[in-house]
């Protein structure tokens, strides 16, 4: 008989607070939109959107997608964790370090370096674990080389993150607006963007059934994207603008590759069905396709809404909608997983499908898609009655996104 | 004992659970074997290298055939990627039905 390890199947008490406290954060983020002064959209330089933006990446994208590698890593490695037990600390730790970053970044520069060195913490646990699983495996496929690079990136990214903090509470001196750059280009474009091309590439088939695509587009991407990345880290030390003109360009290109490689996936998906994660991954791509037509406006014009709009439609449209349809994938498995799987064979046990919510989840997404095209017109002309429209579809978004999560959970 | 249709009848008791259908119209299972003694092997392979189920499905494959054929003593699974699975392997049924030309 064939034992099931635990490291292969985490316990879903390990991965659900990942899951529900992002959704909290996710929550706080959509009602905080409420309160901004729509001027102050226009300018990445505040730091109430600084502290928004900490919230949103690292309370939703990061505490998700790290729950979702808990389960995903040793799928996408075919080899269990080291310790998965290290994840019981990280989100822990990662919370109180974001509450703490997010109101130090307005209140108290101390508390800020506070929650900086605990998320810095938070992530190296994370990393350690993942490079020290990523050692035992036998094949080095491009897909660990991916994980190995983008990880590399984090702790890189962070570190940069901490010394900036850091800076603001006094302790150190830096120039920090050099180092933004690097902060940035290293978690967004190396960590959440190689990590989302490397496991699209695994997941997107997989739920398609897609077979026959070749592997090139995201070698290329992948290759592309590192160079990029490290470009700009380099440019930012140096302030060079020609290397990091480079480095846009490779990201570029980089994600043409990258779309391509999504566009032959589709071709091949023998499950032709547009479900909710279809759609979702749809939308998805829809705003980070506009997000990027902002980024190279801003590139070349310099207007700093522009960036905003950008930074929106990319972290909002494009990291928001790939984690709501992995959601509503995930979930239902870690719970049938746990709560079904040992029913097989004895009694009639549920398809995966029919524990997503479905006409909830699907208004949810839409409301949500509403929400960020209407925030990002009230961005664009600083309306504030837009604003409000745009922040109450995003929150009602939220709060059903938040009910469909326990559904699922509590599912029986 | 058993014939490589009676196996396969056993096997696809076990229904893939993302999307409803059993592993044998699916055609993930390659072949089965019965010997004198009733010990049985499986020949099958997974959608994906990366099949989080990977190790349940073994198993449920093992408690069908073990459940389903009462004179079977023991069944091994070996799992193959060569051939590849692709769509063409699966029946005309689950073709139409993922293609959306029957609900």
């Amino acid at each position: 008989m064939v034992s099931i390890t635990r490291d292969f199947a985490p316990p879903f008490k390990l991965i659900a607070p990942f899951f529900i406290i992002g959704v909290i954060f996710y929550l706080i983020s959509s009602f905080l939109l409420f309160f901004f002064d729509v001027e102050q959209l226009s300018s990445t330089a505040s730091l109430h959107v600084i502290s928004w933006v900490h919230i949103f990446l690292l309370g939703f994208v990061m505490m998700t997608i790290f729950g979702a590698m808990a389960q995903l890593i040793p799928v996408v490695l075919e080899h269990g964790h080291f310790s998965v037990d290290f994840y019981y600390i990280i989100w822990p730790l990662l919370t109180l370090g974001i509450m703490c970053m997010s109101y130090g970044f307005i209140y108290n520069h101390l508390i800020l370096s506070f929650g900086g060195m605990i998320v810095l913490i938070a992530m190296s646990i994370f990393s350690i674990e993942t490079f020290l699983t990523i050692k035992d495996v036998k094949e080095y496929s491009l897909v660990v080389v991916s994980m190995l690079i983008s990880n590399i990136f984090l702790i890189t990214g962070i570190t940069i993150g901490f010394i900036m903090a850091l800076t603001f509470a006094g302790f150190i001196s830096t120039n920090v607006i050099m180092l933004l750059k690097a902060h940035v280009y290293m978690l967004i474009g190396g960590y959440v963007l190689i990590t989302i091309m490397g496991f699209s590439y695994i997941l997107i088939p997989m739920f398609g059934l897609a077979h026959g695509f070749s592997s090139k587009p995201l070698k290329l991407a992948i290759w592309l994207q590192s160079i990029g990345v490290v470009l700009v880290f380099v440019s930012s030390l140096i302030e060079s603008h020609f290397l990091i003109k480079i480095g846009y360009f490779c990201t570029l290109i980089s994600l043409l590759s990258y779309f391509y490689l999504i566009y032959t996936i589709n071709k091949t998906r023998a499950k032709k069905e547009n479900d909710m994660y279809i759609v979702s991954l749809l939308i998805s791509f829809v705003f980070f396709a506009i997000g990027l037509v902002f980024g190279v406006q801003h590139v070349v014009t310099s207007n700093e809404m522009y960036a905003v709009l950008s930074g929106w439609l990319i972290f909002v449209g494009f990291f928001g909608f790939m984690i709501l349809g992995h959601l509503y994938k995930i979930v239902p498995f870690l719970v049938w997983y746990e709560r079904f799987s040992p029913l097989v064979g004895k009694q009639k046990v549920p398809m995966l499908g029919d524990m997503v919510p479905k006409k909830s989840a699907n208004f949810q997404i839409y409301l949500t898609a509403i929400g960020i095209v209407l925030f990002s017109v009230a961005i664009f002309f600083q309306n504030s009655t837009l604003q409000i429209v745009g922040a109450s579809s995003l929150s009602i978004g939220a709060i059903i996104l938040f009910f469909n999560l326990i559904f699922m959970i509590r599912f029986k | 004992m058993y014939s490589k249709e009676e196996i396969f009848k056993a096997v696809s008791t076990v229904i893939d659970p993302e999307v409803g259908f059993n592993l044998v119209e699916l055609g993930l299972i390659y072949n089965g074997e019965c010997d004198k003694k009733g010990n049985v092997k499986v020949t099958m392979t997974l959608s994906t290298k990366a099949c989080p189920l990977h190790q349940l499905i073994i198993k449920w494959v093992e408690e069908a055939v073990l459940r389903e054929l009462p004179k079977v003593i023991h069944v091994e699974v070996i799992v193959v990627w060569e051939p590849a699975w692709n769509i063409t392997m699966a029946s005309e049924t689950v073709k139409d039905k993922l293609d959306g030309k029957t609900k």
